[in-house]
């Protein structure tokens, strides 16, 4: 009973540990990552709202943890998770004199990732490549613009590739580069209803220590 | 593994559902609902509204004698048509031309101008006491008594807020009735008082700009704000009109409920001398009003007519309505300041006459010296109708009553 009421990322890791547990079948990652977005919106389109009126999202930084599950020695299933970032977004095109931080939220993005690891688990060097999906919501949404804005959650397809180095038997350092497909449609209401959606298309790059038992 | 596939999927199904139901509908993206689908059996037509459904409440102020008293020169905001014989004004604007068609007689709700103020001046002949259910009156807003053309004091306007005229509607009959068609359009005053706040707000920014007060992204950031508040009051008038529709008309017997929207009044010849960096902002006040109005109305059982996009159509394509001219306004407005004494100088068609002949004709002379025709230019002034501009209303209104099937 307790389990159902612990946080998701919890059950899962005991759900995955409650199999049966070898030599380094479990791998732990901390770092850094930056989250680089390469936006497109559609547009923001509106009542009295000028043609070309646009925002553009900035990057952010925050921190990763990870939790992977080798089910062989070369593949694994691993759940990323971060520190939500705050994304901020300012006006651009014909709508630019808005300035900075016109909306601001943070993501909270779980992604589930299918490794695939090349060479072998006492290598010390270790290439892998990821694919799996990515699901993000948006919290704390909050503009000068609107009292209400709501941003849909989105689900799509994530990728990454990396690199394991390993010191010791447990302890070694990684980093990775990784793309998803985050999409979100806005809208937000005062009196005019401004509508968006946002493919954020980021890169992130990410880098830590993993540790291993 | 069969454990961790089957949460997986489950994951990532419950997270696919997520999206798809997390967030609500966008405001005015629903419809009304649930108005009835039967003919009706009307004995009234009862119109609320504004200076495009007046019947003539100011016809007192057009006196030619200036005393009140007959002969006027017009009443109407159209192009006015008197018979001579009788004195009577003959020029029918829309809610006329539909009540005619549906064999039912429409009068003024009141009649005068200021203090002097009569109403239902028809009940005189107590044949037509049922029949004055013309609320609609030039000025008129949704909830603020102070319409245009009303200063507050004697000699102004009388300007009854559409709230008001329903009030007014349910103490002379007691509720509606199912043999009531009920008409409500309004909401074009508190856009134009708008757009004139907005306006004077946008003209003192430009200045401080040109001026080197502001800079220029600061001077846009404030037209922006000025838009913004003028937005927010057209949001307010809308969600004002939708509630007395559902509270003070559906909760109090109206069956037959039409709502209409507000036409883009920029698509006039009063919008055509906007500069074209303005002309937006109205547009988005009417935008906006009828968003919220349609918000207002979503789920309620009445008929929402988008007379915006009706409005556009016969702007578009005046020639395929028998429009021969939808710029220039038929009525002078220097032969209505030659004929009002001075007094009126914005050529409304309040004053203005079309009947041929008289001395009070208004229309504009054309280099072949002859008179604007009123049948085929679609406006008497800058945003009034002729009575050829009205009939293209009422024939719309005609239309779309028929496809609800209530005629």
């Amino acid at each position: 009973m307790t389990i159902k009421l612990q946080p998701l990322v919890f059950g899962i890791t005991l759900a995955l540990a409650a199999g049966a547990v070898q030599a380094q079948d479990n791998i732990f990652k901390g770092g850094a990552i930056f989250y680089q977005t390469h936006d497109k919106t559609t547009g923001i389109r509106g009542f009295g709202i000028p043609p070309g009126a646009d925002a553009s999202v900035g990057d952010a930084w925050t921190l990763l943890f990870t939790y992977e599950r080798m089910f062989r020695p070369d593949f694994g299933i691993e759940l990323v998770l971060g520190l939500p970032p705050k994304i901020e977004a300012k006006g651009s095109g014909t709508t630019a004199f808005l300035g900075d931080n016109i909306l601001s939220a943070k993501n909270i993005a779980p992604t589930l990732l299918f490794n695939y690891h090349f060479g072998a688990p006492s290598d010390t060097w270790r290439p892998y490549v990821g694919i799996g999906v990515n699901y993000t919501i948006f919290s704390d949404i909050k503009s000068k613009l609107a009292s209400k804005v709501q941003m849909s959650d989105s689900v799509g397809i994530a990728g990454q590739i990396g690199l394991d180095y390993h010191y010791d038997k447990n302890w070694g350092a990684f980093a990775s580069i990784g793309a998803a497909k985050v999409k979100t449609d806005l809208i937000a209401v005062e009196s005019t209803v401004l509508t968006t959606t946002i493919d954020f298309r980021p890169v992130t790059y990410a880098f830590g220590v993993s540790y291993r038992f | 593994m069969r454990n961790i596939r089957y949460w997986l999927l489950t994951a990532l199904a419950s997270g696919l559902l997520a999206a798809c139901g997390g967030n609500d509908d966008a405001p005015g993206s629903g419809s009304p609902s649930g108005a009835p689908a039967t003919k009706g059996s009307f004995t009234a037509v009862v119109s609320f509204g504004d200076s495009l459904s007046d019947l003539g409440a100011y016809t007192p102020a057009t006196s030619a004698t200036g005393n009140g008293a007959a002969p006027y020169v017009g009443g109407k905001f159209t192009t006015n048509i008197t018979d001579l014989a009788t004195g009577s004004n003959t020029a029918k604007v829309w809610v006329e031309n539909l009540a005619t068609s549906l064999g039912v007689i429409i009068t003024p709700a009141e009649v005068g101008f200021a203090g002097q103020s009569a109403k239902c001046p028809a009940a005189a002949n107590p044949a037509l006491a049922n029949s004055c259910t013309g609320y609609g009156q030039g000025g008129s807003r949704i909830t603020n008594p102070i319409g245009i053309g009303n200063d507050g004091n004697d000699g102004a306007a009388l300007t009854v807020p559409m709230k008001t005229q329903i009030a007014n509607h349910l103490e002379r009959f007691g509720s509606f009735k199912d043999s009531d068609l009920i008409i409500v359009f309004g909401g074009n005053n508190d856009a134009f008082i708008q757009f004139g706040t907005f306006a004077a707000t946008a003209t003192q920014i430009q200045t401080d700009a040109a001026a080197g007060k502001i800079t220029a992204d600061q001077a846009k950031n404030l037209l922006l704000n000025a838009q913004l508040a003028g937005q927010a009051e057209m949001k307010t008038a809308a969600l004002e009109l939708a509630s007395y529709v559902r509270t003070e008309i559906l909760a109090k017997g109206g069956k037959y409920v039409t709502v209409w929207n507000l036409p883009d009044s920029t698509l006039t010849p009063f919008g055509s001398t906007l500069p074209a960096d303005v002309r937006p902002v109205l547009t988005s006040f009417v935008d906006v009003f009828n968003l919220w109005l349609r918000d207002g109305l979503t789920g309620q059982p009445v008929q929402l007519f988008d007379a915006n996009s009706s409005f556009k159509e016969v702007y578009a394509n005046p020639t395929k309505y028998g429009i021969a001219n939808n710029t220039v306004p038929a009525c002078d407005a220097v032969k209505i300041a030659a004929i009002t004494g001075g007094a009126i100088t914005d050529g409304s068609s309040l004053f203005c006459n079309g009947t041929p002949g008289v001395p009070f004709n208004g229309l504009r002379m054309l280099p072949d010296g002859t008179l604007a025709d009123v049948n085929t230019w679609q406006f008497a002034d800058g945003v009034h109708p002729t009575v050829g501009g009205h009939k293209l209303i009422s024939d719309s209104a005609l239309a779309v009553l028929k496809s609800y099937g209530w005629l």
